[in-house]
């Protein structure tokens, strides 16, 4: 008998000590979420929830301080966050604190940081909405750093290119060396740079019209059927492509003024340090340079993008076969 | 013989699948009356007192014990007559995992026959002096011989104060001294409290020594019955087959 | 006599068992109720089974933490070590291995138990004595590993941790107040909660077939010795079955 009740001891504190387990752990992951104690709902509505899920944790100043609690679709382009804070920071957090959505380190799990502001406010209230701050999207970052690189890439390159052009230009030097032709040097330029402005402005114009066929996804059946705006783009095309002969003229013009340039600087000695002083005039000549290298750019770009878009790919493509044949 | 009848089998019927253990068994037995079964290995004897006790349910026929029928009743109602009716196992069945007290106070507190330990005690202790086995009280099954172990498992059985004991195969696997030994306290028993008993065996030591009368089973039905003297005397090749080895 | 396929004897094991469980579900319920020996039992098949499972739970934890660490530092997060193993631990190890060990320990001498009281009559002697053999027997072993592997699981969960920690800290250094913040922070009522729920489902599985294959085993030593084998190997196939049960419970349930 006493032997059983030993035993029936020992099994009273084996149950117990399972029981007290289990209700510790309950309780430590139960606080973490601050689903026991004061708390106050906060909300916030933001337009892309980036992967946040109820549960992920809610930082003030780099502490916890509460668990999002639930993501509620308003409509199609926002999203309200509800979010669970302890009652003791109630009083720290203003109302016009600012909400972004972080990411724990670099591969962790998403945060909800609320930040304040340095201008002066009342306190929350439970229920609040506070506003939401765009935050930087680890996605986006990569995505816009990688195209920073391969534009930077490009332009070193170009940059590259030019700066070899105008080394090994005698023509360029020797113009450097005349003393009365800048003026001459100048309205040329200026006339390149209109010219290029045009076509610059010329491939936005495109580029906005692309654009607008490119977004009215309603309407395509009727931008299809509508052969007023196919034969309007072909206009415009051809338009471009006369500009850009244009500037073709220009450029031969400009050659052979630097010939003429090149004949004078024979007969005459020299100026290089007028040139060299006139600054206004170099940086005249590199945005010339950089305008021809944006227009010419865009244009290629804005072609790349009509090529690619669909409506127009039959149109190229047949340009395309037209070619060989004429090749042929 | 003028008695009371405890028991009555009628028509009894068992069969397991094809094969027909018991086939329109009858049987009575009277009060302070020591039948025993007698029959080969296999002949459906342990079938039948399982029958009685309520462990089998027969397929047909009928079962009465004190004036109740078996088939009829509910657990509760057998629960009763269990109480009443003792069984001693073949293997005795002690539990291993009880001493030899709590394999006593087992029934008593199962049928609530005993409520303060005092009383239990008292009559554990009197079951023990019955069997002559006091000392081993404390005892595990496990550490006693297997005369010890019947006896033990008789005294458990006595202990309900039955008014018919089922012994099944009472001698069985015990040497012929200390079954001799158990068949005396069958008949000290039966004396001390006027029980009756129906015992299956086919020990004809035992059969020689305990029965008042003897029913041989043959093929799953009543073949012969009467006294052991009446059969030692029968001249049918079956009943002989058994009484042969007696007189040997 | 009709020759059976083997897997027609198998569905017809399977539907015994299922009927022996549906006996079980109708019975525990209702009086009479087998308290003391229902005591006795989780006595026995609780406390008793602690060293055993908080053994295999120890080393678990040290092992799989020991084992994880140089593909965490690989992947530079080696301080994550203790949230990973946490998880592991709690969602699955803790309970499976648990339900293991205990169904070879348990289900095996509840089958021979059993089995042995079938085959001494003492099943029949216990009817005889006015007790419902199922109830004393099957209802309260059954009853008893239902609470008690939970609670096994949960110790064991608890030990595999402090296991884990040894193993954190035999090549690095954790406090133990941090590394239970890790394993804190990153578990949720999600992981918790439904690997507690399924060892009642283990202790079920394990005690049913336990008793099962001891109550109908066959006549003899060698029948005996069988039902304490069909036992373990059934009820430890069960439980991985009850295991990915439970996965896809709880994934459809949305608790992933």
């Amino acid at each position: 008998m006493i032997k059983e009740s030993i035993n029936n001891i020992k099994l009273g504190a084996f149950v117990l000590a399972g029981l007290i387990f289990i209700i510790l752990l309950l309780y430590l992951i139960g606080k973490n979420q601050h689903l026991f104690g004061a708390s106050f709902i906060l909300k916030v509505r933001v337009d892309n929830v980036q992967g946040l899920r109820p549960g992920n944790n809610v930082r003030y100043a780099g502490i916890d301080v509460g668990t999002v609690k639930k993501l509620n679709i308003i409509n199609d382009q926002m999203i309200e966050i509800e979010m669970v804070i302890d009652q003791k920071v109630q009083s720290i957090i203003k109302k016009n604190a600012t909400v972004s959505i972080k990411t724990d380190g670099l591969v962790g799990n998403k945060v909800l940081e609320i930040v304040g502001a340095k201008i002066p406010a009342l306190p929350v209230k439970n229920g609040d909405l506070l506003t939401p701050k765009k935050s930087i999207d680890t996605d986006e970052m990569l995505r816009t750093l990688s195209k920073t690189n391969n534009d930077l890439a490009f332009i070193t390159d170009n940059l590259k290119i030019t700066v070899t052009r105008i080394n090994n230009s005698k023509a360029l030097w020797n113009l450097l060396n005349d003393e009365t032709i800048p003026q001459h040097v100048k309205q040329s330029a200026k006339n390149i740079q209109d010219i290029t402005n045009k076509a610059n402005n010329m491939a936005n114009h495109l580029q906005i019209m692309v654009q607008n066929i490119q977004s009215g996804k309603g309407t395509l059946g009727k931008i299809i059927a509508d052969t007023v705006i196919a034969a309007n783009l072909n206009s415009t095309i051809l338009s471009i492509q006369l500009i850009s002969k244009h500037a073709d003229s220009l450029t031969q013009q400009l050659s052979r003024t630097i010939q003429g340039i090149e004949k004078s600087i024979i007969n005459g000695p020299g100026a290089i340090h007028a040139l060299f002083n006139d600054t206004v005039f170099s940086n005249h000549i590199n945005n010339s340079l950089q305008n021809i290298q944006n227009g010419t750019d865009g244009f290629n770009q804005n072609m790349e993008a009509l090529k690619h878009n669909f409506l127009f790919r039959g149109y190229f493509n047949k340009l395309e076969k037209e070619k060989r044949k004429l090749n042929k | 013989m003028q008695q009371e009848s405890v028991m009555t089998i009628a028509h009894l019927y068992k069969s397991f699948g094809n094969n027909h253990v018991l086939i329109d068994f009858n049987l009575n037995l009277f009060k302070g009356e020591n039948v025993v079964v007698l029959g080969r290995s296999g002949s459906g004897k342990s079938v039948l007192i399982k029958c009685i006790i309520g462990l089998l349910k027969p397929d047909k026929g009928d079962i009465v014990v004190f004036n109740e029928s078996i088939g009829k009743m509910g657990e509760v109602e057998l629960d009763k007559v269990r109480a009443r009716v003792g069984f001693l196992f073949q293997s005795n069945a002690l539990y291993d995992s009880m001493t030899v007290r709590q394999n006593l106070e087992f029934p008593l507190r199962r049928h609530w026959l005993a409520v303060t330990q005092d009383a239990v005690n008292k009559m554990v202790m009197e079951a023990l002096e019955d069997v002559g086995l006091a000392h081993t009280i404390e005892m595990m099954p496990v550490e006693l011989s297997g005369g010890m172990r019947k006896r033990i498992a008789l005294a458990r059985t006595l202990i309900l104060k039955p008014d018919i004991i089922l012994y099944d195969e009472p001698t069985t696997g015990l040497d012929s001294i200390t079954g001799n030994e158990i068949i005396s306290l069958m008949i000290d028993i039966q004396k001390k409290y006027n029980t009756s008993a129906l015992i299956i065996s086919h020990d004809m030591n035992c059969v020689r020594r305990a029965s008042d009368r003897v029913v041989v089973l043959y093929e799953g039905t009543c073949y012969a019955a009467g006294t052991y003297a009446d059969l030692l005397l029968n001249e049918d090749p079956k009943v002989k087959q058994f009484f042969e080895q007696a007189i040997k | 006599m009709h020759q059976s396929t083997p897997l027609q004897l198998f569905l017809a094991e399977v539907g015994q068992i299922a009927r022996f469980a549906g006996k079980f579900l109708l019975q525990w319920f209702k009086p009479r109720y087998e308290f003391a020996e229902f005591i006795r039992q989780c006595f026995i098949i609780g406390y008793q089974s602690l060293p055993l499972v908080g053994l295999t739970g120890f080393i678990m934890g040290l092992v799989l933490t020991l084992q994880l660490r140089p593909s965490m530092v690989d992947y530079g997060v080696e301080s994550q070590l203790p949230a990973i193993v946490g998880i592991a631990i709690v969602r699955e190890i803790g309970p499976v291995i648990t339900a293991l060990i205990f169904a070879g320990k348990i289900g095996s001498r509840i089958g021979a138990e059993l089995g042995s009281m079938k085959v001494t009559e003492q099943i029949d002697a216990m009817e005889v004595s006015g007790t419902n053999p199922f109830k004393y027997l099957v209802v309260t072993r059954v009853l008893a590993a239902i609470c008690m592997l939970p609670v096994l699981a949960i110790l064991s969960d608890a030990i595999s941790l402090y296991g884990a920690y040894l193993g954190v800290n035999i090549k690095g250094s954790t406090s133990f107040r941090l590394f239970w913040m890790l394993v804190v922070d990153n578990l949720a009522f999600n992981d918790v909660l439904p690997a507690f729920i399924k060892t009642f489902f283990f202790g079920f599985a394990v005690g049913v077939i336990g008793c099962y294959k001891g109550y109908n085993s066959k006549k003899g030593t060698e029948g005996v010795g069988q039902s304490a084998n069909s036992a373990v190997v059934i009820s430890s196939v069960v439980i991985f079955i009850i295991d990915l049960l439970a996965v896809q419970i709880t994934d459809f349930l949305g608790f992933n």
